[in-house]
């Protein structure tokens, strides 16, 4: 087996047993797929501001707990869906300091989820650089302006189409396979909501005959500030308009069998832009078919 | 199985997502005001004093004022505020109130009492002033004043104002705690980010509040404010 047909044999096993978000440039082999079922959740008590410094904010959360899936069509269709079935979005009491007193009460909603779902296609197979295309529509399934005054989202109310370029190739890393994959896009937008360049890097290994893998991702999203103004919505948290962030991104995934696994992800914003600025988690149990 | 992985995250999702309390910092020196303000008194007349006392979050509360006159020859005043003229001279009135710490918080002023007519006019239209500025990271300047119109005040933003257009939800107060919109009255939402313009706020007295407040009712925080002269 040439060197470049062993990594690429190593890329499939790799994403079979510890499958990654969307798959990178490589699409899922025809009837396989790969599903986890997981809790993504944000507690921000400080948010970045226009100019990228960091204010604070009332306790705001979100959670949204859901499935990810994709399933390959044929070799080179990859279906994909990202559904939050159950999206929880709140804020704190706002309490006085010096008198106890209640000043604004805090609110809960309960709904479903901004979801997404989206085809991918590969555009070369077993070739050392795996190139795919994927189109990705964000469905506006979540509340957008929930609680008084329409303070609380668990979605931006916008349909939304990605166009997204992956590249991805396997590489050594010391005596361990690894992998690396870059991506680009275009987010584009509607009801008012800026366009966006969407861009990353990931790159990951297995580690401990295969039980453990390791991923780090460096991914951001940059407004092209084409839409309305921020101050003219009330959105906030992680669906405000014209929100940018670069994010670092340490995932652990833990695979029990070829089949099972479950994970758990962190992450951080280097830099942002009318965002939250607290770290993001998520953990989830996965499961190859 | 796969219903008790979904119990689970529901389970996990409700466990750890429950409103909690931010405790806000909205302490502030209390104040002590006499609306009514006179500078003379005619020998033989009255004049009733009234005061407002906030509290130390900025609210107006009932409170035991002691007055004094510092030459009672001249000018005598009871526990109500009520001043009798007795007599041509100068003195000084002194409003005071203990605080919850036994401090004492006062305001005198002086106060000429004379044999000739003093006719105590209703006082014309005022006028007050201020400056806005950011307490935060995000874009907010510029000049104010506040006037007083017939049944209304105009409070006109000045032609060097500058406001991020960023913040989602950003709203303009009147209130008496410059840290909080407790107590505060909401004049409006911005939608002006630069430049003069103006707002209407009817059936308002020119002196009820002391700061205007700029807040982001999303984020729940405050972003400036500007002191009223």
């Amino acid at each position: 087996m040439s060197h470049n047909k062993y990594l690429i044999s190593f890329i499939f096993v790799f994403l079979f047993s510890s499958k990654i978000f969307a798959g990178g440039g490589w699409p899922q082999p025809k009837g396989h797929g790969y599903f986890k079922l997981f809790q993504w959740w944000v507690v921000a008590d400080q948010h970045f501001t226009d100019n990228g410094k960091i204010d604070p904010n009332v306790t705001n959360g979100i959670f949204n707990t859901g499935i990810y899936g994709e399933y390959g069509f044929t070799k080179r269709i990859t279906g994909i869906a990202y559904v939050p079935f159950y999206s929880r979005a709140y804020f704190n009491n706002l309490v006085s300091g010096t008198t106890g007193e209640l000043i604004d009460p805090g609110e809960a909603i309960n709904s479903f989820g901004d979801s997404k779902i989206g085809i991918k296609y590969g555009l070369t197979l077993n070739k050392p650089i795996a190139l795919s295309a994927t189109l990705r529509f964000g469905l506006p399934l979540g509340n957008a302006a929930g609680g008084t005054g329409g303070r609380l989202q668990t979605g931006d109310g916008e349909f939304n189409q990605l166009l997204q370029i992956d590249a991805g190739a396997g590489y050594k890393l010391g005596k361990l396979n690894a992998y690396a994959n870059i991506y680009a896009g275009f987010n584009n937008r509607t009801n008012g909501f800026s366009d966006e360049f969407h861009y990353g890097f990931e790159t990951g290994t297995n580690l401990f005959k295969n039980k453990l893998t390791a991923i780090v991702r460096l991914y951001g999203i940059k407004s092209l500030k084409n839409g309305t103004l921020s101050g003219e919505v009330n959105s906030t948290s992680i669906f405000a308009n014209n929100s940018e962030h670069l994010t670092f991104s340490p995932e652990l995934a833990f695979n029990v069998n070829k089949k099972w696994g479950f994970s758990a992800t962190y992450a951080t914003a280097l830099y942002g832009r009318i965002i939250f600025a607290n770290p993001s988690y998520s953990v989830g149990v996965f499961v190859n078919i | 199985m796969k219903n008790n992985l979904l119990l689970l995250f529901a389970i996990l999702s409700l466990f750890s997502a429950c409103i909690g309390d931010d405790f806000i910092d909205d302490e502030i020196d209390e104040r002590l005001v006499v609306n009514n303000i006179i500078d003379s008194l005619q020998v033989g007349s009255t004049f009733l004093f009234e005061t407002t006392f906030f509290n130390n979050v900025g609210q107006i509360e009932q409170r035991t004022i002691n007055w004094m006159s510092t030459n009672e020859d001249v000018l005598s005043i009871n526990e109500n505020g009520l001043a009798t003229a007795l007599a041509a001279g100068n003195t000084s009135l002194i409003a005071n109130t203990v605080l919850d710490d036994n401090s004492t918080l006062e305001v005198d002023f002086p106060l000429v009492v004379t044999e000739e007519e003093v006719v105590i006019e209703e006082p014309e239209f005022e006028e007050r002033s201020g400056v806005i500025q950011t307490t935060t990271f995000y874009t907010l300047e510029g000049d104010f004043v506040l006037r007083e119109e017939t049944d209304q005040l105009v409070l006109e933003i000045a032609e060097n104002y500058q406001a991020s257009s960023s913040l989602p939800g950003l709203y303009i107060y009147l209130t008496n705690n410059p840290n909080t919109t407790n107590g505060a009255l909401e004049i409006g939402r911005v939608n002006i980010f630069s430049g003069a313009h103006s707002y209407i706020i009817p059936d308002v007295d020119i002196n009820a509040y002391s700061h205007i407040l700029y807040f982001c009712k999303p984020f729940n925080v405050k972003v400036g404010d500007g002191e009223i002269q």
